[in-house]
């Protein structure tokens, strides 16, 4: 599966778009990792335990994404996006979003 | 006598605690990412949505991205509280959000030379909200992801 924000890949050719994929997940931070982000608070720096999370909520909102995409039979997707949005406190929506393609070597 | 021992006590907190902020906060700061992007200074960088000229198509492009999410010190929240009663540019704030958009991208970067490429296009950055923002005791934090596609640009000498 080929992955890319671009429209277009090098070297590649289009033969069938398979239309929009999606994938979304929810995902809350926990009670542990606040405390010791308010730690962090006095100090500045990076929160690791954030990244990491995530890093991990968007590897999953991708991966749905790319199972819808290979139950359309598709081998790529173009112009991939990714955004988010608060849903309540403490909790955000990741959302990634693409055009599946099937292509070709030139 | 007492009071003023009490008062002292208890001002003594938050000036440690500022004082702590200013140390530790600016020195990571520096320490951060000046050395790290100087590393990343050949690589081709655009936000154009299509590759540059001589990209190689024996390669596949491939999605990369990087992600950040950096915490303020206390000594700029306390001074950004004092800016929001005044208004205008919350400078404290400003470099904060800086640091974690160039974090993001050196990440990026280190992930697709990793993967072999030596050029990044379509940038994008984008920020998620956790909670820093809205919750009212939360961290005061920023979060930044940026994603691209990475190729592999020919260079000079291999055409």
């Amino acid at each position: 599966m080929i992955l890319v924000n671009t429209e277009t890949i090098p070297g590649m050719r289009i033969v069938e778009l398979k239309g929009i994929v999606q994938g979304n997940t929810v995902r809350a931070k926990h009670l542990g990792r606040d405390i010791a982000a308010s730690f962090k608070n006095i100090v500045g720096g990076e929160l690791k335990g954030y990244t990491e999370l995530l890093t991990e909520a968007r590897r999953e909102a991708l991966e749905r994404m790319l199972a819808q995409a290979e139950q359309l039979g598709a081998n790529a997707v173009l112009n991939l996006r990714f955004s988010t949005s608060a849903v309540t406190q403490g909790a955000a929506e990741l959302y990634a979003y693409g055009t599946a393609a099937v292509v070709e070597p030139e | 006598m007492e009071g003023v021992i009490v008062l002292l006590v208890q001002l003594s907190v938050p000036v440690l605690l500022l004082l702590i902020g200013l140390v530790v906060g600016t020195t990571t700061e520096r320490l951060h990412l000046a050395s790290r992007e100087r590393e990343f200074a050949g690589m081709s960088v655009t936000d154009i949505r299509t590759f540059g000229p001589g990209a190689d198509p024996s390669k596949h492009a491939a999605l990369v991205s990087g992600e950040a999410v950096i915490a303020t010190d206390y000594l700029k929240s306390f001074l950004a509280g004092f800016r929001k009663i005044l208004g205008g540019e919350l400078r404290s704030y400003r470099s904060l959000m800086g640091r974690a958009r160039r974090e993001a991208l050196m990440r990026l970067l280190a992930e697709a030379r990793r993967k072999g490429f030596n050029a990044v296009c379509n940038v994008r950055y984008e920020t998620a909200d956790i909670g820093g923002f809205t919750g009212k005791r939360g961290a005061v934090m920023v979060e930044c992801f940026a994603y691209g596609t990475a190729y592999r640009l020919e260079t000079r000498d291999s055409q």
